[in-house]
């Protein structure tokens, strides 16, 4: 299977560069070429302005455009336009020309024979492709950088007329080739006008000069967007970061560095534009926070100040992960259930970067189908993966894409389009739901569920039993209170001293009570009989209660009587008192022992 | 955070008041127990938990989510190892980073209770596809950990008192000092899960000597083999349930219940302490464990009389008796005889300083927190519970069962070894709680009940409520306990966040305008070895760095915390004290390319390596006589480096790394260039040159100070 996808691919290369393969038109002549190198960071920035002319008689489609072999080497980006109107470029082979690469550029209009097109500007960005000289140098020291090119144009046609000019970060130079006519003015070096330069002329050119820099290549990139439908889409970037500049030599002195404010080579910090919806930014790497940031917010961006641990000398490294939330309305469309993600390929890092290699991630919500990409410049597209994180099931669909050789440029908005039903989206918050149905139903099953092989009919009877004694001591409660009641009847009595009619309201109140009395002991004794199924222990205490208790009424009996005896007269004052006496301690005597058969209850 | 926490602790004191209340409250008695009150009780507890959890996460909020200090690291560094590589590969892992050239195996030196603890969590929340990050497990860890030893604390308190002293317990020991000292967040140390094995092991032993079931003797063996692979403390445990049983055995509480529990916990747990690589053949070797074996065959003899003696007639149970008795003696003379003659191995040095009987290691003396306890850290770590403490033992006596001997032997012996050791505070903490727990509710208990006693004549009889002044005294009673608690809760917090919430790695310091600054160096140090030295690249340091710089740095060091090699120390020591032509072949010797210093000269940072210097002097002087302490004090005898420092002090390379052109900068205005700001003088050696070392990286607040030493051919130009 593997064989037969790389013979594909094979077949594939093979049919592109064939029908890639082109000749050089040679009724195409350049009538100027205007050439700027910016050399003042460390990309090389090359905008060439050409006027073609049609000098045949067949109508011109497109032109070629040239670069060397080393220029094609560290070639990050290129890229041809008419005024605001962007042409496409392509790079096609033509055979015969070894060491030159060979970009077709197709014109906007066709260029009839004989007439001049319109001002072509071609904009070439190259990365690494200045070399540090010396390469390594001690703290403090000036860097030095050379840039090797040619004085004259690439062209696979004849030159009319050409200039270039190259702009320097310094007018601290150190040396320049020169081929007449030159001129140096300021941080500028003028070479040109040249006139009539036959196809394929080279001439060399180097330039030595002090440049700060900074030099600061992204070794790697990796780019993750995990996308939620939930209104959010969470950005982290993990960077490794080489200090490409000249390398230090020596020892690093904290004092030097301290005292020394304009030293240029080394990076201290650097800035990097978010968009402005960012939120929840963080800085860190694998030990922690890196403490020393910065946040500002601005009217369209969200600036990030970030100070590495330790300053960057040439040849150091440092690795960081930077992240953000931004919400998903900003980026996410959809028609029903067509979702399209637009998004940056890569975001602002930081003045004119260099990334070398980059991943790129998007994690999709789970369950989408029909992922399409497009991107702005070729990817090589990586075989989706899938991923699960918190309450996945099946797993998320990431996919995945590398790219090399990036620079500013390249901060272009890919598209992704998928399919995604949104009733997909409850799918977790059900499932936390049905977890917890699923707790509570095993749960509420467990406590009913009774696993015993044989029923404990012990325990059962003992919780009954004990049910029913409870039951018993609060009947048994009552009726004391109404013993009490019926006391402090009597008690009523005697400090009322016998007023009329107080007989027969007494009379009524101890009937009424009495009744009462014997509705909890009947209440009693039905209990009893149930107990008495149960447990005979109990039963018997139950029984010794009402055997104690009918003392206790009798007692308490007595004593009412006593007092009617002692309204009606019937009964002496002393007598009344001596009785009384005996009965109280009778009673006691009987509650006591009540008393401790209902605490054992 | 602050007054949501306290609200909540104001809960807890609320509703375990409440569970008191109901008890007495004769109506709600019927409606509260059973089902009812469990539910109650494991609410509070739920809410203690969360308590718990949460006062521990004060560094997180105020820094982030950190591994702490220096032995967390080496923790954190093998868990991720083991999460990696497996379990054989993490017990097989030779680990040749640390201790070089020597190296170490990390398998057969380490107590792997954490690491599996950290692993296994790690695991199940991956396989609910709840993805973690291992770093974060670490840190909540101990957090976590400590939200179950308020359970078991509950639990211990319940079977040897009562449910309710057992609410009271848990609450103390959620957030008692000496407790969180070593379980905030990030704090990933062995302590975390130990303490939380010891008590549930305690937990274990008291419900097995009480039931004697083989199910919880088992049990508690298998929480002695978790506690044997968290800690080297374990050796508290298989000591003090020994104890216990000699203890029950002269008491006469000797029962079949402890017979059962003893020998099933002492053989299934030894035979499981034995499986730990790094314990092996030391329960059946070492003398430390020689009480339980001796307590195990005095049981069986013990328990062999009990049965003869219920064969025998009263006549000849005299003469058994006799013949018991001389055998008994006859053992013990020949175990003295043994002893003399060397045949049984003395106890080991650091175990004979546990006991404060040596105190000439000089290695384990350098640690702070081998010192001996101040009276001040016992209160600053229990506060109340230090008080409380006699009252607990004294109820204990009072009302004395197996379980609360227990307690009682535990609170002595733990209070002996606290006192001798400041990191054993610790220990003594958890029992501190129970005790404290049994106190306070009683107290409240008691309270509530005299408060609620209505006059009322039951059964007749005149029952007396209480007086007013009974009453008064019971209002007071309560509402001390209520205050007390409150300013235990506002003391532990306090404590919590001021002492014990510093990951130590980060430093923070208020500026004059009350912002706050951030003194980041080590990180930035050993983020700069990692990613700007060779891989293979060797760091000289003092010991105490030696796991941050494998952690951080992922270089290789000489020396690190497992201070188990002290003739390697000593060397590093010994080259720190010497001159550059001195240590420079034996760095060669020992494939040094990075040595690191830490200097807190520039901001004030006390604990640097000049400080610690002494002890450097004194380890490489016990090893190598050539370095001798009295050379490097100043002529007046004073350890000083202004210009008063003695000529040895001056050219050893400690303390040329540390100031080296230092004498150039500024540090505080007013003072002269190269004013030291923790020693508070202006140094006495000025235009330091060095030679065979160079500076490669010193921090922003120059707190720690990298100098690369120079290969042989770099030396021969000069």
């Amino acid at each position: 299977m593997g064989s037969f996808v790389k013979l594909i691919g094979l077949a594939l290369v093979i049919n592109a560069c064939l029908g890639a393969t082109d000749v050089i038109n040679k009724d195409i002549v350049i009538k100027k070429f205007e050439r700027k190198i910016d050399l003042t960071s460390q990309l090389v920035k090359i905008v060439n302005k050409i006027t073609i002319e049609n000098t045949g008689s067949s109508p011109v489609k497109n032109f070629l455009f040239l670069a060397t072999a080393e220029e094609h080497k560290s070639l990050s980006y290129i890229g041809a336009q008419v005024g605001s109107y962007s042409l496409t470029v392509a790079e096609i082979n033509i055979a015969n020309h070894p060491g030159y690469f060979f970009y077709k550029v197709d014109l906007r209009d066709v260029l009839q024979a004989g007439n001049t097109a319109a001002v072509v500007e071609i904009e070439v960005v190259l990365s690494d492709a200045l070399r540090p000289y010396p390469a390594s140098i001690q703290q403090g020291e000036k860097q030095l950088v050379v840039y090797e090119g040619s004085h004259l144009v690439m062209s696979a046609y004849p030159v009319a007329s050409q200039t270039s000019t190259v702009t320097l970060p310094s007018p601290n130079i150190e040396t320049y080739s020169r081929l007449k006519p030159v001129s140096l003015a300021d941080t500028t070096i003028t070479y040109g006008p040249y006139e009539n330069t036959p196809a394929f002329s080279v001439d060399p050119l180097k330039v030595h000069y002090e440049s700060g820099g900074p030099f600061m290549t992204i070794t790697s990139l990796e780019r993750v967007l995990e996308v939620s439908h939930w209104g959010n889409i969470a950005v982290e970037e993990t960077i490794d970061l080489l200090h490409t500049g000249a390398k230090l030599k020596g020892p690093f002195s904290r004092y030097d560095y301290q005292r020394d404010h304009n030293s240029h080579t080394t990076v201290k910090s650097f800035r990097s534009v978010l968009p402005a919806s960012a939120r929840d930014v963080y800085y860190r790497d694998e030990i922690g926070n890196i403490s020393t940031s910065n946040l500002r917010v601005r009217e369209d961006s969200v600036e990030l100040d970030l100070r590495p641990r330790f300053p960057l000398f040439g040849g150091w490294k440092t690795h960081y992960k930077v992240g953000y939330n931004v919400p998903s309305y900003e980026y996410l469309y959809n028609s029903g259930e067509k979702y399209a993600l637009k998004m940056r390929f890569l975001d602002h890092l930081y003045d004119e970067m260099a990334v070398d290699k980059m991943m790129l991630k998007i994690i999709l919500p789970e369950g989408v189908k029909d992922v399409e990409l497009s991107t702005p410049f070729p990817v090589q597209r990586e075989p989706d993966t899938l991923m699960a994180t918190y309450l996945d099931t099946v797993g998320r669909v990431v996919v995945s894409m590398r790219a090399s050789r990036l620079t500013s440029n390249h901060i272009q908005d890919f598209t992704l389009t998928y399919t995604y039903t949104s009733l997909l989206m409850l799918q977790e918050p059900l499932l936390v739901v049905a977890a917890f149905l699923l707790l509570f139903i095993v749960v509420m099953v467990w406590v009913r569920l009774d696993l015993t092989l044989s029923p404990d009919r012990a325990a059962e009877a003992k919780m009954r039993v004990s049910s029913h004694c409870s039951l018993v001591s609060s009947h048994h409660h009552k009726r004391t209170n109404l013993y009490h009641s019926m006391l402090d009847e009597i008690v009523k009595q005697q400090g009322l001293g016998n007023p009329p009619h107080a007989l027969a309201q007494f009379q009524t109140n101890i009937k009424k009570l009495q009744q009462s009395i014997r509705d909890e002991s009947q209440a009693i004794a039905d209990l009893l009989s149930k107990i008495r199924g149960d447990n005979s222990e109990m039963a018997e205490r139950v029984i010794e209660l009402q055997k104690y208790d009918k003392d206790v009424r009798d007692a308490v009996t007595h004593q009412c009587n006593n007092m009617e005896k002692l309204l009606s007269k019937k009964m002496a004052k002393q007598a009344y008192a001596d009785a009384d006496v005996q009965l109280t301690k009778k009673r006691e005597d009987a509650m006591d022992k009540v008393r401790s058969i209902v605490a054992h209850l | 955070l602050r007054p949501k926490k306290s609200k909540m602790v104001n809960e807890d004191n609320k509703t375990s008041g409440v569970v008191e209340k109901t008890e007495w409250k004769g109506k709600w008695k019927a409606t509260w127990e059973g089902q009812s009150e469990f539910v109650f009780q494991a609410l509070v507890l739920a809410l203690i938990c969360i308590l718990a959890f949460t006062i521990r996460l004060f560094s997180v909020l105020r820094f982030e989510s950190v591994i702490h200090e220096f032995d967390p690291w080496f923790n954190f560094r093998t868990t991720k190892y083991l999460v990696k590589e497996g379990f054989y590969a993490f017990h097989n892992w030779f680990d040749p980073v640390t201790w070089y050239p020597l190296g170490r195996n990390i398998g057969g030196t380490t107590y792997p209770g954490l690491m599996w603890t950290a692993a296994i969590l790690h695991r199940v929340a991956n396989s609910f596809n709840l993805p973690i990050d291992i770093r974060n497990v670490c840190v909540l860890l101990a957090p976590f950990m400590s939200a179950l030893t308020s359970l078991v604390t509950y639990l211990l308190t319940k079977e040897s008192w009562n449910s309710h002293a057992g609410i009271v317990a848990a609450f103390f020991a959620a957030v008692v000092p000496g407790y969180i000292s070593r379980s905030v967040a990030g704090s990933y140390d062995n302590e975390a899960v130990a303490i939380f094995a010891l008590i549930c092991t305690f937990y274990l032993w008291v419900k097995s000597v009480k039931t004697g079931s083989l199910f919880w003797s088992g049990l508690c063996a298998l929480s002695y083999f978790y506690m044997v692979a968290s800690w080297g403390g374990y050796i508290f445990i298989i000591n003090l349930i020994p104890v216990h049983v000699v203890a029950l055995l002269i008491s006469g509480r000797y029962s079949h219940r402890l017979y059962v529990a003893y020998t099933t916990m002492y053989t299934i747990g030894t035979l499981l302490s034995m499986q730990i690589q790094f314990v092996q053949f030391i329960p059946v070797s070492s003398p430390e464990h020689m009480a339980a074996l001796g307590v195990f065959g005095l049981l069986q003899i013990w328990n062999g009389v009990v049965i003869v003696r219920s064969l025998l007639s009263p006549r000849h149970q005299k003469n058994f008796f006799r013949v018991v008795i001389l055998g008994a003696f006859a053992a013990f003379m020949g175990l003295l005889a043994l002893a003399y003659f060397d045949f049984i191995p003395s106890l080991t040095g650091r175990l004979l300083t546990l006991l404060g009987f040596k105190e000439d290691i000089t290695i384990v003396k350098s640690v702070s927190e081998h010192q001996p306890t101040s009276w001040g850290t016992f209160f600053f770590d229990m506060h109340l519970l230090t008080f409380l403490i006699p009252a607990g033992i004294i109820l204990c006596f009072q009302r004395l069962t197996d379980e609360n001997l227990f307690i009682i032997l535990y609170v002595l012996f733990s209070s002996y070894f606290s006192g001798i050791m400041i990191r054993l505070v610790l220990v003594i903490s958890p029992v501190a709680c129970v005790l404290g727990g049994i106190v306070v509710s009683e107290l409240l208990s008691t309270s509530f009940d005299v408060l609620t006693r209505k006059s009322k004549t039951v059964s007749g009889v005149k029952k007396k409520g209480s007086s007013v002044s009974q009453k008064g005294g019971a209002l007071i009673t309560v509402v001390i306990m209520c205050i007390a608690a409150y300013f235990y809760q506002i003391h532990c917090t306090w404590v919590t966040s001021v002492a014990y919430s510093s990951p130590s790695i980060v430093l923070a310091a208020q500026q004059n305008d009350g912002s706050r600054v951030i003194f980041d160096d080590f990180r930035e140090a050993y983020s700069w070895l990692s990613h700007n030295t060779e891989p293979d690249a060797k760091v000289m340091s003092w010991w105490d760095y030696g796991y941050q710089i494998t952690g951080m740095g992922n270089r290789t060091v000489l020396v690190d915390n497992n201070t188990r090699n002290n003739t390697h120390i000593a060397t590093v020591g010994m080259m720190m004290a010497s001159t550059e032509a001195d240590a420079y072949p034996i760095m060669q010797a020992l494939h040094v390319d990075y040595v690191l210093v830490v200097f807190g000269g520039m901001i004030g940072y006390s604990s640097d390596d000049i400080n610690k210097f002494l002890w450097m002097v004194r380890i490489g002087g016990g090893v190598y006589p050539r370095i001798v302490e009295s050379d490097y004090f100043s002529r007046g005898g004073a350890y000083a480096m202004d210009a008063s420092a003695s000529s040895t002090m001056r050219n050893c390379i400690m303390y040329k790394m540390c100031y080296y052109r230092f004498d150039e900068t500024m540090t505080q205005y007013g003072q002269p260039m190269g004013f030291d700001r923790v020693r508070g003088v202006e140094i006495g050696e000025k235009k330091i040159k060095l030679t065979h070392l160079e500076e490669a990286y010193t921090t922003e607040h120059w707190m720690v100070r990298i100098y690369r030493v120079k290969r042989p051919e770099e030396l021969s130009r000069f």
